[in-house]
């Protein structure tokens, strides 16, 4: 192959020497660091002048890093005279898009009938005063916000201005949320109940919070940055592809899938297919017919209700939120503490429609992230008297707790692609309990294909 | 005169500099709620409306995360383009990537120009900022740029903590002359220049002292201090030049890597950074670092710009 060049960025150097065996090519000579400061350097060690560049780089790991590292070596080339530049991201990050915010966290904060406010109020003022903007999410970022709440302490003590922000401090022992959703920021001074219903239009007034969308932003990007073109896997979102006005190839996971199935699963015949949320059906059935089985869906029931009780089931799939509402209780008191416990049995209603009774469970999706949806799923299908449960997934991101969740879930065997290195998920589950579907021939064939004008839709249907 | 209001947003990290602004202009942050999921994604929400507003995003860049920082800014401008605000204007004293601005070597990245363009892409109508590291840089950009001074706070700092009349102003480098000899004429002091000889990024070699500094209390004045590999070896050239003593006065305090530990084994008397980049819990480890408030000065500034006013007086002046 001629005038190809590949790239591998830092996040998955393995699956582009796949894709390389594959091409029998050779990567190309970049190295990628960074200064001292913290920002990315790159230094390309070849000629790109007039060559077909692609860069491969998956949105894992620090995923703002390795963006920034895909937008920059893609630049180099661009401003380096290649002739054209492909970004190559098996797994797309920002695919997923924050659910509007009408469930988000502290909601029961509103709702909550009006008798309880006196007591709602001394409570609030007491725990809840802080600056929620300092909520970190897992354990990695609290380090770092640690650091950024040291930095604001010590900044502000420039103007003795502190009390309030040294309240931050035992907020970020407590607060720790799962759920896409943004969270209400409670104000000091004002009763957090009120800024709520401020913010969350109680009155039927007023302002919704608005919540970034980042697809378009991260499409504008690398068309600003300089690519030509897109190959990706399994968007989450196959609307997607509209965000861009460079062409995207989606390539699907599905053929590799079905073939997993039919060869590794034994007893497929038998099984059924299971979508573990509303979202995913239209794939999930898909691979059902094409497989000639039975499909079975899970589905998260919300009724109104939920306003009452903490929020914690989510739209999100691959995202999701505990069972027990724990973030949300850690910041009430115990007269509250009852009233939500009692509510969220409302939320609990996650239903399974089909029969899987004494069948094998084949559950698919196209990202497991938080795993709760998933191990939950999982659960409630071994709790219908499913017999086995599989779990097929194109991108495996398990962050967070992830992993130590699907190793005590009742999922017997969880099958993903190397989209995301699967290292880690290999030496904590055992090899026994993981396979993971190679996807480096398909994204080879797309290279080849893409590289010499051919079209790829065939990929779409068949296995290479 | 502008009949729409300032809304002030800043990030959750480094909000230090963000709240002095605030204070300065007697608004409070408008609240929002950036979120970093597991998953290393960020989910960012305004909870105020801010159709038809002036946004002005105040955000520091300091060393470490440097990407984190830059994807989380486009976000916000994003999300901030997309509610609707009428202009958007990011307020960044410390321009990220600011040093890879040109094509240095084949195929080198131009990243500076990438995160203008990214910037401009996000939908921000405006930038902010100081002391950029070439001002050059602002022809990146198609929208339009405020390049501040600290000068004139340099200067305000110089005459009220150091003894002038003794003083000298030096330039570490060639590179940063002509922001010394600037300097020195408004001071009405002498100037002297070191020459070095650089083998590799953040290393220098060898050092030459142009100019006569015996008995003067030495001010080293640079737009940005890494990992203060530089102004070290300075001071001990100076002193081995008969220097009384020698004060390093930087813009852009990034102090990354070994610099703390490079100011404390160092000759220098004492090391000051303006407040562009936060070092704040850096100032514990080390006793010799002081800090210059530049938060007036982007208050006035954006104070300015929202009313359709004159910034230049601020490229000479420092607003009390």
């Amino acid at each position: 192959m001629n005038n190809i060049i590949i790239f591998a960025g830092s996040s998955h150097p393995t699956l582009v020497e796949k894709i390389c065996e594959n091409l029998s090519i050779k990567p190309s000579q970049v190295k990628l660091g960074k200064f001292s400061n913290g920002e990315t350097s790159i230094d390309i060690g070849e000629s790109v002048r007039e060559k077909d560049v692609y860069v491969i780089q998956s949105g894992c790991g620090h995923v703002n890093d390795n963006f920034m590292e895909l937008l920059i070596l893609i630049n180099a080339c661009k401003t380096s005279s290649a002739n054209r530049v492909t970004a190559v991201m098996p797994y797309f990050c920002y695919s997923r898009q924050p659910d509007i915010p009408y469930t988000a966290k502290g909601a029961p904060i509103i709702s909550k009938p009006k008798h309880s406010a006196v007591k709602e109020s001394g409570n609030t003022t007491e725990i809840g005063s802080v600056l929620t903007t300092h909520k970190p999410v897992s354990q990695r970022s609290r380090k770092s916000i640690d650091v950024a709440i040291e930095n604001t302490l010590s900044s502000l003590s420039l103007d003795r201005s502190t009390p309030r922000i040294l309240k931050s401090e035992d907020n970020i022992q407590r607060s720790s949320s799962n759920s896409r959703i943004p969270v209400i920021p409670e104000r000091d001074g004002t009763s957090s109940s009120e800024a709520a219903g401020a913010l969350f239009n109680t009155n039927n007034s007023g302002y919704k919070l608005w919540v970034a969308q980042a697809g378009t932003l991260i499409a504008n990007l690398l068309t600003t940055a300089g690519a030509d073109h897109v190959i990706t896997m399994d968007l989450h979102d196959p609307q997607f592809q509209g965000f861009f006005s460079i062409g995207v190839d989606n390539l699907y996971c599905k053929p590799l899938i079905q073939a997993y199935i039919q060869h590794r699963i034994p007893e497929y015949k038998d099984a059924v297919i299971v979508s573990p949320d509303s979202g995913g059906a239209k794939r999930s059935s898909k691979v059902a017919d094409a497989l000639g089985l039975p499909f079975a869906l899970i589905h998260k029931e919300r009724r109104s209700q939920i306003l009452k009780g903490p929020p914690d089931a989510t739209l999100a799939s691959g995202g999701g939120v505990p069972l027990s509402p724990k973030p949300l209780i850690s910041n009430l008191s115990g007269s509250e503490l009852k009233h939500s416990m009692s509510a969220s049995k409302f939320v609990q209603t996650t239903m399974l429609v089909g029969d899987v009774r004494n069948k094998v469970c084949i559950l698919l999706d196209d990202l497991v992230d938080t795993s709760y949806t998933i191990t939950r799923a999982a659960r409630l299908l071994k709790d219908q008297g499913a017999t086995k449960v599989y779990a097929v997934v194109t991108h495996g991101v398990f962050s967070g707790d992830a992993l130590n969740r699907v190793a005590q879930s009742a999922i017997d065997k969880i099958a993903v692609t190397n989209t995301v290195p699967q290292d880690e998920t290999i030496a904590f589950l055992g090899k026994n309990r993981v396979d993971v579907i190679d996807v480096s021939r398909v994204f080879g064939e797309a290279i080849r294909r893409i590289h010499n004008g051919e079209s790829i839709s065939m990929l779409f249907e068949y296995v290479t | 005169m502008a009949t729409n209001s300032i809304k002030l947003l800043a990030p959750d990290i480094h909000r230090g500099l963000a709240e002095l602004v605030a204070k300065r202009l007697g608004l409070k942050l408008t609240d929002c709620n950036l979120k970093r999921d597991s998953n290393g994604e960020v989910t960012f929400s305004i909870a105020e409306s801010v159709r038809d507003q002036d946004i002005y995003i105040i955000t520091q860049v300091g060393s470490g995360h440097v990407n984190d920082r830059v994807l989380e800014l486009l976000i916000m401008i994003n999300a901030s383009k997309t509610a609707s605000a009428r202009r958007i204007t990011v307020v960044i004293p410390n321009f990220p990537y600011a040093r890879q601005d040109r094509k240095d070597k084949s195929r080198a990245p131009i990243t500076a120009k990438l995160m203008a363009d990214m910037l401009t892409t996000a939908g921000c109508n405006h930038v902010i900022t100081m002391d950029l590291h070439a001002s050059q840089i602002q022809g990146f950009f198609d929208v339009p740029v405020d390049n501040l001074y600290a000068e004139p706070s340099v200067v305000r700092y110089i005459k009220e903590h150091i003894n002038h009349k003794d003083a000298i102003i030096i330039s570490p480098d060639a590179g940063g002359a002509k922001r010394a000899s600037l300097l020195s004429d408004r001071l009405n002091l002498n100037f002297a220049l070191i020459h070095k000889e650089r083998a590799q990024a953040n290393e220098v070699s060898r050092m030459v002292l142009v100019g006569d500094v015996t008995d003067k209390i030495c001010i080293i004045v640079d737009d940005m201090a890494d990992t203060c590999g530089t102004l070290a070896k300075a001071a001990d050239v100076l002193l081995k030049n008969h220097a009384k003593s020698v004060i390093a006065i930087v813009t852009h305090g990034i102090l990354s890597g070994k610099a703390i530990e490079n100011i404390n084994n160092s000759k220098l008397d004492r090391v000051v950074c303006t407040n562009t980049v936060p070092f704040e819990q850096k100032m514990k480890l080390c006793p010799k670092l002081d800090v210059i408030d530049i938060s007036s000065v982007l208050a006035e500034s954006i104070r300015r710009l929202h009313n359709g006013e004159s910034i230049s007086y601020l490229f000479k002046n420092n607003p009390l």
